[in-house]
Parts: C-alpha cells; structure tokens; sequence
C-alpha cells in the first residue's frame, strides 16, 4: 500500500496553508477550505493544493472537498469551536476518518474526547521561542529552523530501502540519515535499514516525498 | 513526479512552459505522418492539419482549466483520479499509459528510416535511387534493418532514463528551438523553391475517396497534437502556474498549428501528394532533398538538414514519451492502481525503475507493427483519454461548484461537450476505418482494454486483503510482469 495521505484542511490561513505546504512536499493530497476571498486567490498562486471556496461547516462545501475519500480533516481555524464542529460533521458524514483540530488554549484539550488529535500552535511556537532565547543547540525534533525537516522514520516492510545497508541505497541529494536503529549510535556506511525501525533522517523539502517513497513505499 | 524537485526550483517561465508543448507536439508527428496523412487525404492533408488543432482546442480548454485547478503534476491521470471513481481512473490511466507507450513505438518507427536517410545522404548506406522508396531488392535488408534501429533506439533511451534523472525544462527549450529553426528553415527553401511556384493543390480530395477521406486521416494524425498535455506534467516548477499554464496550452497549440501548416503546404506543393505518399514516414525529409540547395560545405546536401530534423525530432520526442508513459504508471502504483511497486523508487537510481521496465517492454514489443498501425492506436488512446478529460471538467463543475479554479474557461458548458462530441466522432471514425484496414490495429487496442479489466479485478483482489497499512503484510507480492 502507498503511504500517501488524502488529507483536507479546513482553514488556509497561516497555520492551515504552510501545514498544506509541508504535506505537499512530502506527497501527499491536500484540499483546503477557505472562506476568505483574498486568502483563497493567495493560495491558488502558490499552488500547492485544491481549494474549495466556501464554509467548513457547510456539508455540502466537506462533501466537495472529498470527505468520503479522505483519510484525515484538520480544522486549523483560529476559532476552536469552528474546529470542533468542522470534525464532527466530518466524522458524521465519513465514520472512521481522522480528525485532527487546532485549539487556542490549553484548557481546550478535552476534545480530545471528541477528536482523534489537538494542536495548539502557539504553544508549539513558545517552546520553539523558549529554545532560541535560552540559546541551547537542543531542539525538539518537531520545530527546526530554516526550512530542513527533521524526521523519525519508521521503516516500512517492503519498501525499496527496507534490509539495505546505507552504501546500497542512492538517497537523492539532501538526505541525511543520522541515527542508526534505536537511536544509540550515529549512522555509519554499513548501518543497515531495517524494517520496523525508526531511524532519525533529515531532508530537504524539496526530496522529502522520494525519501519517504524509499523508506515507506 | 518527484525526480522534477531534484533540482530545486527550476522556476520555467511562460516561454519554457510553451516550449515543453511546442516540443513535444512537435516531434516526430509531423515528420512520420505528413507522408501517411497524403496517402489517404491527398492535398488535403493540410486541412486535415488545420482541422486537428481545432479539435485538440476544445480539450486544450479543458486541461487549462483542470492545470488550473487542480495543483497536481500528474497530468490527465491526475485530474481525473480527483473526481472518479477508482474504475473510471483506472481506465484513464491504463489508456493513457497505452496511448504514451504506442506513441513511443510510433516515434522509434519514424526515427528509423529517417535515420538511413540521414545516412544515405551521407553515403554510408547504399542508396535507393529514390528517396524512400526502397526499390524491391533492398527491402529484404532494410526492413530489419529499420526495425532493428527502432528498436534500439528504444532501449537506449528507455535504460538511459531508468538508471538517471536527468531530464531538466531549459534543455527543452533549446531542443524546440533547435527543430522550429530547423523546420522554418525547411519552409523558407521550400516556398522559395521553383517546384512550389507551380504548386499543385488540385483535385484537393484524392479520387474516390472526396471529403470523406479527411476523417480517417484526421484519426491517424490526432497524435501530431498531443504533446501540450505534457505541460501540465511540470506545472509544479512554472512561475505563477495559474496564469502561465493555461496561455502555455494555448500559445503552444497556435504556434503549433501554424507551423504544422506551413510545413504541410510546402511538402504538398514541393513534392506533390502522390510523391509524399510514396516516401511514407520520410515524407518531409524526401520533400526537402527534393529543393533544399546542395553542394553546401560541411553538411553537403540542404536536405540533410532536414533530415536530421527529424532525427533529432523523433528521438527527443521518444524520450518525452518514455518519461510521460513511466510517469503514468509510476503516478497509478502510487495511488495504488497498479502493483506498489510501480510507484516506488528504485533505492539505486532514484528512478520509478518498474515503471520504466513494465512501460519498455510494451513500446520493445509495438516496434514490430505497421507505422501506421501505431499511430492508429497511439491515436484511438489519445482520443478516448481526452474525452475522459473533457467528462471530467463537466463533472467537477456539476459536483464541486465552489472549487477555486484560476482559470475558467469561456462559454461554458459548449467547450468541453464539443470537445467530447468531436473527439467521439473522430473515433468512431477510426474505429470504422480500422475495421476496414487494420483488424491487427483493432484486436490489439481490445485486448490490451480486455488485460485492463483483468488487471483491474486482480489488483483489487489483493488489494481487499491487506486493508490498512499498519498491519505488516509479510507476504510480499511476486513481480508480476503484465
């Protein structure tokens, strides 16, 4: 099976179109839902997903996004409780899709009850501001900065990469494997890729989606 | 496909974008088909010319608008897999996949006698006494002589690109500028030419045949237009794509039209339409030995100029269609359409290898038919995805009204519906035509149809086992080599 991804966000503001960015690199299909004219013509130039124009608490606008075919919504409005109610018209209308909604503070974990994951950007953000005031060279893997990601990978069974040793595989420049299975050690030339394992690899965006076609297929 | 963000931001501009469809529709389509087009319409093959681009219009019109929409550089596959069915899409790929893979074959068929041409003027072959028209001793040595340079042809480019990502836009641009000359070239001489001054263009309709004979000729050469698809292959690395690709389809389709023009009036009225019938797929290259001035330094006779034309033309066009027809197949393994392992990377060369390999064996084997069988089909396909295209903007506009589209097309709903209504007539056409003359044509484009459902059913067996991708399915599939 492909590892890509029929994903919708509701929202292309900020958070919503550079997340939409991210898993267009990495190859996946990404449809967005914005309500706002300016904001709907900015993202068609960038060009990196479907929009569909209109409200995502509309059925009819969810059902134009493809609802009954996509494997995640993430509602990444500024207003939780527009996130909210966009996942669970989602999941009313596509039982068993993934729901993913952006919340504005802490005490809105609870949907969690409601919604298979938060997110909770601007706390995402603090930590990454914590990190550069105190100037430590440690950064949590999620938050890098310039435009690298950095990424635990988890072999996948089958894929062209799966049980090779690192000289045998031809990772597009701008991929770096960096830790070997389990984390313990550096990667070295004879580490060898297991499936199963997770593996630490940092890539350039531009090569993200052929570095996950080799280690997941 | 991703080998494109391997060099990062190749940011092609309105004049690259164009120059990828200019340069892919004009390949080796004008070259290889002028000469089978007369064959049947006679000096109508001009209008037969001017007819397609009209027809191929109206599709254009519905790719811009998809391109558009739909920020996705699979091309038709691509557009359609957002809005149908599994089946439906399946379909589209599997006959798209085909049409590229023919073309494919069709273009190392054209290269071939060309190619002894081109040696011929040079005087490494023995030369027939007359231009392509192979005087009947020869036939025996040259026929596999031909279809043994096809071949190889083939293999080359199809190993080259399965062990290297090497194809880049701005190349492209220098290649279309290098085959525009080379035919403006061609089109001067030509009109300048005395045997053009007493053109003749008359009866306009070959003898029993009349006007009817436009249609079937129409059907061969359908495929000399297809190529501005490929520009939305590459949308991804185009400036401002909303804007750029839509006038990319429609500056590429006029520009081209207009030479195919000039260079089909001056073949017709240099060489005659029985002359360019009798040279067959060496059709241009015979009419511009006939005018081109000889006795030049270096490259000795003008016509070999041409000639090289469309060697240059076949090859680089065989190569577009080698990266089209694997980008296909790689696009459907990806969505799961086809074995996974079509769309994985090979961990060695970084190239959709199986797709490549799967897409070969294919154009290996359709080098052995007739030229004209090949472009018949390649045709037949071309004809039959585009209708889906145009079943698709119709559909997506009836079903995702508010979808954002960049560029909408005018006049709609006409545009898409005449599309589809002339593309069908024209293969009903070629349906009934092949009937007549070509059953090989016909039983091949069925079965490979028939394969599909087939390979349809039999991927979706296995599919229905291992349902989510978190269980680990130990049992890998064999290659299985349809």
């Amino acid at each position: 099976m492909t590892a890509t991804l029929d994903v919708i966000i509701a929202g292309g503001g900020r958070v919503g179109f550079q997340t939409a960015e991210l898993l267009a690199d990495r190859g996946h299909d990404v449809t967005i839902i914005e309500r706002d004219d300016r904001v709907v013509s900015d993202i068609a130039d960038e060009w990196v997903a479907t929009v569909i124009h209109g409200d995502a608490t509309d059925p009819s606008i969810i059902e134009q996004a493809g609802v009954e075919r996509a494997d995640v919504i993430a509602a990444l409005t500024g207003e939780s409780g527009l996130n909210l109610a966009v996942c669970l018209a989602a999941s009313e209308l596509t039982p068993g899709i993934r729901t993913v909604a952006r919340i504005d503070r802490a005490a809105r974990e609870s949907y969690t009850r409601f919604v298979d994951a938060v997110l909770f950007p601007e706390r995402a953000g603090a930590r990454v501001a914590a990190n550069e005031i105190s100037g430590s060279d440690v950064q949590t893997l999620a938050d890098v900065t310039g435009s690298l990601d950095i990424m635990l990978v988890r072999v996948a069974e089958g894929a062209p990469a799966a049980g090779k040793q690192l000289t045998e595989v031809r990772f597009p420049a701008g991929t770096l494997v960096v830790s070997d299975e389990n984390g313990e050690r550096i990667a070295r030339s004879d580490t060898t890729l297991s499936a199963g394992s997770r593996y630490v690899v940092a890539v350039e965006p531009d090569v993200a989606d052929e570095v996950m076609n080799l280690l997941q297929g | 496909m991703s080998s494109q963000s391997r060099s990062p931001n190749a940011e092609l501009g309105l004049l690259d974008a164009t120059m990828i469809g200019m340069g892919a529709m004009i390949g080796a389509g004008i070259f290889v088909l002028t000469g089978l087009a007369a064959e049947i319409a006679g000096p109508a093959a001009i209008v037969v010319f001017a007819l397609n681009g009209v027809v191929t219009a109206f599709t254009g019109l519905s790719y811009a608008e998809l391109a558009a929409s739909i920020p996705k550089s699979g091309g038709g596959y691509a557009f359609v897999r957002e809005i149908f069915d599994d089946l439906s899409s399946f379909i589209m790929g599997w006959m798209l996949w085909f049409a590229y893979m023919i073309a494919g074959a069709l273009y190392a068929l054209g290269f071939a006698p060309n190619f002894l041409e081109l040696l011929h003027v040079y005087g490494v072959v023995a030369p027939p006494d007359q231009v392509g028209a192979i005087a009947l001793p020869v036939v025996d040595a040259t026929l596999p002589l031909a279809f043994l340079l096809a071949f190889v042809a083939v293999l080359g480019l199809v190993t080259l690109n399965a062990v290297s990502t090497a194809a880049s836009g701005s190349a492209e641009t220098i290649f279309t500028i290098v085959k525009v000359s080379i035919l403006v070239v061609f089109v001067g001489f030509g009109i300048a030419s005395p045997m053009f001054s007493g053109a003749e263009f008359q009866p306009l309709f070959p003898e029993g045949g009349g006007a009817a004979a436009i249609l079937p000729a129409m059907g061969l050469t359908f495929i000399a237009f297809e190529g501005y698809d490929l520009i939305t292959t590459v949308t991804e690395e185009v400036e401002n794509p909303r804007k750029n690709i839509p006038k990319a389809i429609f500056l590429s389709l006029v520009a081209t039209v207009i030479v195919y023009l000039a260079v089909v009036t001056v073949a017709v009225g240099t060489l005659g339409a029985q002359g360019l019938a009798d040279a067959g797929e060496a059709g241009i290259a015979a009419a511009a030995t006939s005018f081109m001035p000889t006795g030049l330094p270096v490259i000795r006779n003008g016509g070999a100029l041409i000639v090289f034309g469309a060697v240059f033309s076949t090859l680089t066009a065989l190569n577009a269609v080698v990266i089209a027809s694997s980008r296909v197949a790689f696009s459907m393994g990806r969505e799961g359409q086809l074995l996974p392992s079509f769309g994985q990377l090979h961990h060695r060369y970084g190239t959709p290898f199986v797709a490549i390999l799967a897409s070969a064996v294919v154009m290996l084997g359709s080098v052995a038919l007739p030229t004209q069988s090949a472009g018949n089909m390649s045709s037949l396909f071309f004809l039959l995805s585009f209708i889906i295209v145009n079943v698709a903007v119709i559909r997506l506009r009836r079903e995702r009204p508010d979808m954002h589209r960049p560029y909408e097309m005018p006049f709609y709903p006409a545009p898409p519906l005449i599309g589809v209504a002339l593309n069908l007539l024209l293969t009903v056409v070629l349906v009934e035509y092949l009937i007549r003359t070509d059953p090989l044509a016909l039983g091949l484009s069925v079965g490979w149809i028939l394969l599909g459902g087939v390979a349809y059913a039999v991927l979706n067996r296995v599919r229905t086992e291992p349902q989510r991708d978190d269980g680990t399915d130990i049992e890998m599939t064999p290659e299985v080599d349809d």
